[in-house]
C-alpha cells in the first residue's frame, strides 16, 4: 500500500473551503507528490459543511480512502461529520479562539491554533485558511517553501503586498505549531520528488480535450456538475477562434450546438441532471439529419432534482434509450481524469465520422476530483482528427443527382453520406427530423423509409467493424472472479486490488468505457466463476445490459448514498458479496 | 456571391402542399425575392424552419437548410450564424413556433442580436393540426379545443421584441407582396436581429383573420402615417395601439450592435488544423 496521506479542511459554504483546499493540492503537486482531491459540497452559497480532501503519497492515488489523517476543522460539524474516518494519530487543527468549543476526540491530537489572530498579525483575519495551512506543513513534516508558489498562483493577481502576507500567515501557522506542540509522535513526513504533475478534474480534460480536438463551439446552460466544463472552455476557446454561448435554456444550448454543427464547427454542449431531460427532445434531430454533435452528461443523483451535488451512474439507460422512436447514437463513458480527455477526442472523431450524436457521459466524482499525472498523460501531438466525409469543393460534384441536386443523406454501403457545409458551392440541401429521402426531402414513402433507417443503422454497424470498443483491464487475467464497472469507479477499483491481494482474494478487473457499442464480454463473464458488476445507481443498469448481452445472471454491487464508491469499503465489499450465493440463472 | 442569381435559384423543385391560397405562398416569395435581392444564393444561405404549415416553407425553398424541432428554429439559427458569420441566416415559422412553445426562446433570441433575419408567419390558428387556438388568436376566436375562445388576450409579439430590447421591428402581409418584399429586405441589411411578424392569412381555419380583414384594416407605416423607424417613442405607440394594425418597419435601431461584434466573433468555425492547435501543450502546463 501507498504510504499516503489523507489531509482535509472543512467548514461553512463561504469560507474559502475550496481554494485553501486547492492552494495545499498544488504545492504537495509541485512537490512532486502525487494528489487526489474530493469535495463534499451542498448546492447552497453559505453555511452547511463543505469539506475538501486530499489524498497524496509519492505513488500514484487514484481514489479516496475511509482514514483521515490531518483534518483543518473550522466548525464542530466538520469534526462531527467526519468522525468515523479519524483515528488514533489523527491530528485536528482548530482555533480555540473561536466562539464554539471544540470537541475532539480522545484518541486523536487536538492542534489548537489561534488561525484569526496569526491572519490578523500577517495582514488580515481573511487568511486564516492559510495559517491552518502553514500549521499543518508543519505537523506533516512538509517545507512550508512549497506553498509560496501556490500562493502566488493564487494570489499573483491581487499584487505582491497579498501575497507576501498569505507567506507570512503560513509561516506563522507553521511557527506556532513548532513552537507550541511536539508533533513528532505523529510520525508524518511527507518526502518530495522531482517529478513534475499537473493537477486537473475530469470536466477540465474534457473541456481541454474538446479545444485539443479542435471544438469550436459550445452552447450550454449553467447546472451543477456540468457547468465547469463551461467554465473552462469560456476565455480559452476564443484563443482558438471558437465561442461559448450560455443559451436562455438545454433545450436552446443543444439546437444551438446543433446549428453551429450543421454549419460546420466542430460542436458540443454539456449538461447533467434535468438538463439531459430537456436535450432529449433534440435527440432523434441529430441522429435523423445526421449531425455530428458531441453531448456531455456529466451525471449527478437523480430523479428529478435529485441530490445536484452528489455522485450518482444513474444515467446510463437514458443514454442507451433516451428520445422517442429509435435513435442510433454511440455512449462513451470515460473512466479516469485522463480518460475525460482522450476520450472527448474520440467524441469528436466518432461523430463527424459517422455523422451522429455520441454521448459522453461522465459523472461527478470525475468532474470534481483533481488528479496528478504527468504532463505527457496528455500528449497534444498524439491527438488526431478525423473529419470523416467531409467533402471539398471538388467533391460536391461527386454526390450530385441527375439534375444536379446534393445527395446529403446518400444511402452508401457504410451507411455514411457525404458532407457538405454552407458556402461549398453546390452543396446546398435541406435536412429535417422528418423521414426523408436522400437529398433531405420528405417522405413517407415506405421503400424509401427503410432504406434511410436501414442507412442510420448502418453506420453503427460499421462503426462496430471499423472502431476499437476494447475495455481496460487491471489485476490478475486469470482470476476467477471477475468485478466489471463503468465510469469513474475504475479508480477504487484498482485500488481496492491492493487490499484484496492482502487478503488473498485474486481479482480481475475490467473497466468498460464503451456502453455502445460495447466491448462483447460473453467470453471473459463465462471464464470466470463469479462476476460482479460495480456501479454508483441503485438497480444495477450496466448490469442489466451485460446480462441481457450474455445470457447470465452477474452479482452487484449498487451504491447510491450520493458519495463515490471509496477502496477499502469496495474491497470489503468484494469480498462480502463473492461469499453470497451465485444468483439463479 | 453571383450577381446573376435569381429568385427562382431559391425554389426547390418541392411543390408546396400549402392550402390553395394560404398567405404562406407570398410570405416565401417574398423570402426569396429578398434574398435574391440582397445578393446572396442558395449556397452561402441558410433556412432554418420551424414545425407546422410554416415550417414547411425548408423544404420548397433551395438552400442549405434545416427544419427541426418544434419551437427551436431559433437556436439552431443562431448556432449557425454564430459559427459561420459569412453565411446568410434566415429564420421561418409560425405563431405557434415563435410565441407558444419558442416564446423563450423569442425573447432571448432578440436580446442577443444575432445579424440574421426572422419571418414569423402568423395566421392566428394552429393550420396543420387543423384549427386550434395559436399564441395570436383573439380571446373570443372559437376553435376545436377553445369552443368558447380562449379568453386571454393575444401575445403582441411586436411588444414582446420591443420589452426584449429589439433592435428591428417590422411587420407585414403576405398578400401586399412588394411592401412585404421590401420589409424582409431591410431586415436582411439590418445589422442584427430584422424581426418580421408577417400575416399570412390561413384560408381554411381563420375566418375572422382573413385577406379582406387585413386588405380593409391595415394602416401602412410608410405611406399613410410618415412614421420615423429610428423613433422609439413613436414605435412604442404603434406597437402598443391597441386600435389598429400596421405594416411596415415599426423600429429600427441605427446604433444596432450584433452579436459578433460585441463579442468579437468573426471565424469561419468550420476550419480547424489536422491535429491539435500548435501551442496546446500550453493548456496542459496551465494545470501545473
Amino acid at each position: 500500500m501507498a504510504e499516503d496521506l489523507n489531509w482535509a479542511i472543512g467548514g461553512e459554504a463561504g469560507d474559502g473551503i475550496d481554494s485553501t483546499g486547492k492552494i495545499f493540492a498544488q504545492a504537495l503537486s509541485r512537490a512532486g507528490r502525487h494528489v487526489f482531491t474530493s469535495k463534499d459540497f451542498a448546492s447552497r452559497i453559505r453555511g452547511g459543511y463543505t469539506a475538501y480532501k486530499i489524498r497524496t503519497s509519492v505513488n500514484e492515488v487514484q481514489s479516496v480512502v475511509d482514514r483521515l489523517d490531518i483534518l483543518v476543522a473550522l466548525t464542530q460539524r466538520t469534526i462531527d461529520e467526519n468522525l468515523d474516518e479519524l483515528h488514533e494519530g489523527s491530528a485536528i487543527i482548530y482555533d480555540g479562539e473561536r466562539s464554539w468549543d471544540a470537541d475532539i476526540p480522545e484518541e486523536t491530537k487536538g492542534i489548537d491554533v489561534p488561525l484569526k489572530s496569526l491572519a490578523e498579525d500577517a495582514g488580515g483575519a481573511i487568511m486564516r485558511n492559510i495559517v491552518a495551512l502553514g500549521a499543518a506543513c508543519e505537523i506533516t513534516g512538509f517545507d512550508v517553501e512549497y506553498l509560496d508558489e501556490s500562493l502566488e498562483k493564487r494570489f499573483g493577481g491581487k499584487g505582491t503586498q497579498i501575497v507576501e502576507n498569505n507567506k507570512e500567515a503560513a509561516r506563522l501557522g507553521q511557527e506556532y505549531v513548532q513552537e507550541n506542540y511536539d508533533v513528532g509522535d505523529l510520525g508524518y513526513d511527507l518526502e518530495t520528488t522531482d517529478n513534475d504533475y499537473v493537477l486537473l478534474n475530469g470536466n477540465e480534460a474534457i473541456g481541454m480535450g474538446a479545444i485539443a480536438a479542435g471544438c469550436r463551439f459550445y452552447a450550454g446552460y449553467p447546472i451543477t456538475p456540468a457547468t465547469s466544463i463551461m467554465e473552462y472552455l469560456t476565455g480559452r476557446i476564443e484563443d482558438y477562434g471558437g465561442h461559448v454561448v450560455q443559451a436562455e435554456d438545454e433545450l436552446s444550448a443543444i439546437n444551438m450546438s446543433l446549428g453551429a454543427a450543421r454549419a460546420g464547427a466542430r460542436s458540443m454542449t454539456a449538461t447533467s441532471g434535468a438538463g439531459i431531460d430537456l436535450m432529449t427532445e433534440t435527440f432523434g434531430l441529430v441522429a435523423t439529419s445526421e449531425t455530428p454533435l458531441v453531448i456531455a452528461d456529466v451525471q449527478r443523483s437523480g430523479p428529478s432534482t435529485g441530490m445536484p451535488t452528489k455522485q450518482e451512474q444513474g444515467d446510463l439507460n437514458m443514454a442507451l434509450y433516451g428520445g422517442h422512436g429509435e435513435v442510433p447514437r454511440f455512449v462513451v463513458a470515460p473512466t479516469s481524469i485522463t480518460e475525460c480527455f482522450w476520450k472527448t477526442v474520440e467524441a469528436f472523431n466518432l461523430a463527424e465520422k459517422y455523422q451522429t450524436p455520441v454521448f459522453l457521459v461522465s459523472d461527478l466524482a470525475l468532474s470534481v476530483t483533481e488528479q496528478t499525472f504527468p504532463p505527457e498523460a496528455f500528449d497534444m501531438d498524439a491527438v488526431e482528427i478525423d473529419r470523416g466525409k467531409l467533402v471539398d469543393d471538388d467533391e460536391v460534384e461527386e454526390w450530385l443527382d441527375g439534375q444536379g441536386r446534393f445527395r446529403a443523406h446518400a444511402a452508401t454501403e457504410d451507411g455514411v453520406s457525404p458532407r457538405a457545409i454552407p458556402g461549398m458551392t453546390d452543396g446546398a440541401h435541406m435536412s429535417t427530423g422528418l423521414e426523408h429521402d436522400e437529398l433531405g426531402r420528405r417522405t413517407e414513402e415506405q421503400e424509401i423509409r427503410v432504406q434511410q433507417v436501414d442507412k442510420r443503422n448502418r453506420k453503427v454497424e460499421t462503426a462496430k467493424d471499423e472502431e476499437t470498443w476494447d475495455y481496460r483491464e487491471f489485476g490478475d487475467e486469470n482470476a476467477d472472479n471477475l468485478v466489471i464497472s463503468w465510469g469513474s469507479n475504475e479508480g477504487a477499483l484498482v485500488e481496492a486490488l491492493e487490499y484484496l491481494e492482502d487478503e488473498g482474494v485474486d481479482v480481475r478487473v475490467i473497466s468498460v468505457p464503451y456502453i455502445f457499442p460495447r466491448p462483447d464480454l460473453t467470453d471473459e463473464i463465462e471464464a470466470a466463476e463469479e462476476t460482479i458488476v460495480v456501479e454508483c445507481n441503485a438497480t444495477g443498469q450496466f448490469a442489466d445490459v451485460l446480462e441481457h448481452d450474455v445470457l447470465t445472471r452477474v452479482k452487484r454491487i449498487n451504491k447510491y448514498t450520493g458519495v463515490r464508491f471509496k477502496a477499502d469499503e469496495l474491497a470489503e465489499e468484494i469480498t462480502t458479496k463473492l461469499a453470497e450465493e451465485v444468483p439463479a440463472q | 456571391m453571383s450577381s446573376d442569381v435569381r429568385f427562382t435559384d431559391f425554389k426547390s423543385d418541392k411543390q408546396p402542399t400549402w392550402c390553395p391560397g394560404c398567405g404562406d405562398f407570398g410570405t416565401m416569395n417574398g423570402m426569396m425575392k429578398a434574398l435574391a435581392e440582397t445578393g446572396n444564393d442558395p449556397d452561402n444561405t441558410f433556412v432554418v424552419a420551424g414545425i407546422g404549415c410554416s415550417g414547411k416553407i425548408g423544404t420548397y425553398m433551395h438552400s442549405y437548410a434545416l427544419h427541426g424541432v418544434h419551437g427551436r428554429a431559433l437556436p439552431v439559427g443562431q448556432g449557425v450564424k454564430m459559427s459561420r458569420p459569412d453565411i446568410e441566416v434566415m429564420v421561418a415559422g409560425g405563431d405557434g413556433d415563435g410565441y407558444s412553445i419558442g416564446a423563450g426562446h423569442f425573447v432571448h433570441a432578440v436580446r442577443r442580436n444575432v445579424d440574421m433575419t426572422y419571418v414569423v408567419m402568423d395566421n392566428r390558428i394552429y393550420g396543420l393540426t387543423k384549427g386550434q387556438a395559436s399564441p395570436t388568436s383573439r380571446s373570443d376566436f372559437e376553435t376545436s379545443t377553445t369552443p368558447e375562445g380562449p379568453k386571454q388576450p393575444p401575445v403582441n409579439p411586436l411588444a414582446l421584441a420591443l420589452a426584449s430590447g429589439a433592435s428591428f421591428i417590422a411587420q407585414s402581409f403576405a398578400s401586399d407582396a412588394l411592401r412585404h418584399q421590401e420589409i424582409v429586405q431591410k431586415a436582411i441589411e439590418h445589422d442584427g436581429f430584422g424581426f418580421v411578424n408577417v400575416f399570412s392569412p390561413c384560408v381554411t381555419f381563420n375566418d375572422v383573420d382573413t385577406y379582406d380583414y387585413f386588405r380593409d384594416s391595415l394602416v401602412d407605416l410608410q405611406e399613410d402615417e410618415d412614421h420615423d423607424p429610428n423613433d422609439y417613442e413613436a414605435a412604442k405607440e404603434v406597437i402598443l395601439d391597441g386600435e389598429k394594425e400596421y405594416q411596415g418597419v415599426m423600429y429600427q435601431d441605427e446604433n444596432s450592435v450584433p452579436y459578433h461584434e460585441q463579442h468579437g466573433v468573426t471565424e469561419n468555425m468550420s476550419e480547424i488544423p489536422d491535429g491539435a492547435p500548435e501551442d496546446a501543450m500550453d493548456l496542459v502546463r496551465e494545470f501545473y
